[in-house]
């Protein structure tokens, strides 16, 4: 093979991949009708080895994709492979069960695939190794509505996908491993009053999912005006990376993180933001390659810091982003938000490391309304990419597989304590909402101290617990 | 500047043969990953540089030349070169 076809097969196999997530998400709908497995199975069941072709010795990528069924462990996949001389060669995490596998008898891989595909009690779906000459689509396709709804659950059609709310154990999850949106909604559904800057890479304020809870400045709110940039029609928000007023998302990130605080809920499309009713300030400063400088995050918390001054209501920011460099300026900045009664949420990192030992910027600045929030994934483990701290990481909340708002008025699923930032700063916004004037620190006491209790998170986390809305709602 | 798997690679080449002053065809092509890197800087951050803390999919390019090799990260929207003389580098975006 030549080298212009490895990168071929290697851009394939990332298609491939992709591919399989959208088969594994369509396969989670036909799943969740079916009676549960058993967590026994006989691995020993006999099956016929497929006949060895000859192929090329460089033709080394895998040539099989299997899904096996929930309950499958690790160590029972290992074995299965290892009795037919195959190997795993890689576990793609972003799909439950989903493994690579290489055929070590360089088999037929139609046949390898449908040899794994005969084993129904022990795998849902196995297919090769697919050449697919198509454009790699930007994420994994959810939910198009046709889950069953839930008892008391929002109409939302994507809303069967949103375990971090509401978790009924489908998917491998844990029942009830969720931040209890359900029966905080009872007490409130959030508020039009309340504010939350998401400090990102814009947010599409066009989304239908999006708009009707978009902050847009009000007449009786002056302009912004600074004195390198003079006046400013800030409309719909700020955009500090380029230095302007439009602060619309060119990368999908903050549409995101925006969609988990205050996607309208009920409203027949899409998902349920945490807040049914809110404002979402988009304030831009990571551009479309979602980074971006110190300097233009710091202008950014400057501008919602103005525009609290000058009467809005901002009592959050949402930070999905950092990084391990630490900064005196943006500490500042951050204080002063905290000065003007502004909540900074930030996360955690996604390194897997202590930031006890090894601190990240900005949610290791340890300032009175700084929060630092951990991933948690749908069986309330800690996400294998979070980073934890039992004196600097606060909270943890969702993370993994979270579905929300992307560009364009699509929705897509992603992971990161990107995504578990903007639950804690969307449950800071209920809370407010429930009551309007709690302090800042109040508020900052009343997450960490409402929490659900892991054992896991001992001595990882501060508060070692998973946020909990309900109870959050009750004190 | 959008990449794909390809045009990341040869980006890559590009830049490390100016580096180093050698001919592209110098710089031999290790090896090529699909990865899940844990940020949107790809794991690789540039100084006074905040990223998005979503995992990103992307590619670990492994070239060669001179006898050392070298490691590019790179995603749709990018391409950084990690840990060149103790410093990562934004190469294209």
């Amino acid at each position: 093979m030549n080298r212009n076809n490895i990168w071929i097969h290697l851009g394939l196999a990332l298609i491939v991949v992709t591919v399989a997530a959208v088969l594994g998400q369509i396969d989670r709908w036909r799943s969740s009708l079916r009676p549960m497995m058993s967590e026994t199975r006989d691995l020993a069941r006999p099956v016929a080895k497929p006949t060895a072709i000859k192929r090329s010795p460089s033709d080394s990528e895998p040539e099989v994709l299997v899904r096996f069924k929930s309950g499958v462990t690790a160590s029972q996949i290992e074995k299965l492979t290892a009795k037919f001389n195959d190997r795993v060669e890689d576990r793609l995490e972003l799909v439950n069960g989903l493994v690579a596998i290489d055929d070590l008898d360089n088999a037929d891989p139609a046949e390898v695939a449908a040899h794994y595909a005969r084993m129904t009690d022990l795998v849902e779906y196995a297919h090769e190794n697919f050449i697919i000459e198509a454009d790699i689509p930007d994420f994994t396709p959810v939910n198009d509505g046709h889950d069953m709804p839930r008892p008391n659950s929002p109409n939302d059609p994507h809303f069967a996908d949103q375990w971090g709310l509401s978790n009924d154990g489908r998917n491998g999850g844990k029942k009830g491993a969720d931040i209890a949106a359900l029966s905080a909604w009872s007490k409130t559904k959030g508020s039009e009053d309340v504010v939350v800057a998401v400090l990102d890479t814009g947010v599409d304020y066009t989304h239908p999912d999006l708009v009707a809870n978009m902050w847009v400045r009000p007449d009786s709110v002056p302009q912004y005006s600074d004195a390198q940039l003079g006046v400013i029609n800030d409309l719909y928000g700020f955009n500090a990376g380029d230095n302007m007023a439009d602060p619309m998302d060119d990368n999908g990130h903050g549409t995101h993180c925006a969609g988990i605080i205050g996607a309208e809920g009920d409203n027949g499309i899409g998902i349920a933001g945490i807040n049914w009713n809110v404002k979402i300030m988009p304030l831009k400063f990571l551009g479309r390659g979602g980074f971006g400088s110190t300097k233009d995050a710091i202008e950014a918390i400057n501008y919602a810091i103005d525009r609290k001054q000058n009467g809005v209501n901002v009592r959050v920011i949402s930070a999905s982003w950092g990084s391990t460099m630490r900064s005196k300026a943006l500490e500042d900045a951050i204080r002063a938000a905290g000065e003007n009664g502004i909540l900074f949420v930030a996360a955690a990192g996604n390194s897997s490391t202590d930031n006890d030992r090894r601190p990240h910027f900005p949610s290791n600045h340890d300032l009175p309304n700084v929060i630092s929030v951990a991933a948690l994934d749908n069986g309330d483990l800690l996400a294998s990419f979070s980073n934890y701290g039992s004196k600097s990481v606060h909270v943890a909340a969702p993370g993994k597989a979270i579905v929300s708002t992307w560009l364009k008025g699509s929705y897509r699923e992603a992971s990161g304590t990107s995504m578990a930032t903007p639950h804690v700063a969307g449950l800071a916004a209920l809370i407010i909402a429930n009551e309007p004037d709690i302090t800042m620190a109040e508020l900052r006491k009343r997450i960490l101290d409402s929490v659900d209790p892991l054992d896991i998170l001992n001595g990882r986390i501060f508060s070692a617990g998973r946020i909990n809305a309900d109870r959050a709602l009750s004190n | 500047m959008p990449f794909d798997q390809n045009s990341a690679v040869e980006r890559a080449r590009q830049d490390l043969a100016s580096r180093l002053g050698v001919s592209e065809s110098d710089i031999e092509v290790s090896a090529v990953t699909s990865k899940e890197f844990p940020d949107m800087s790809l794991g690789a951050p540039a100084d006074d540089e905040m990223s998005a803390q979503m995992i990103a999919d992307g590619w670990e390019i492994k070239l060669g030349a001179k006898g050392k090799s070298y490691e590019y990260r790179a995603d749709k929207y990018q391409l950084r070169l990690k840990g060149y003389n103790g410093k990562n580098h934004v190469i294209a975006y």
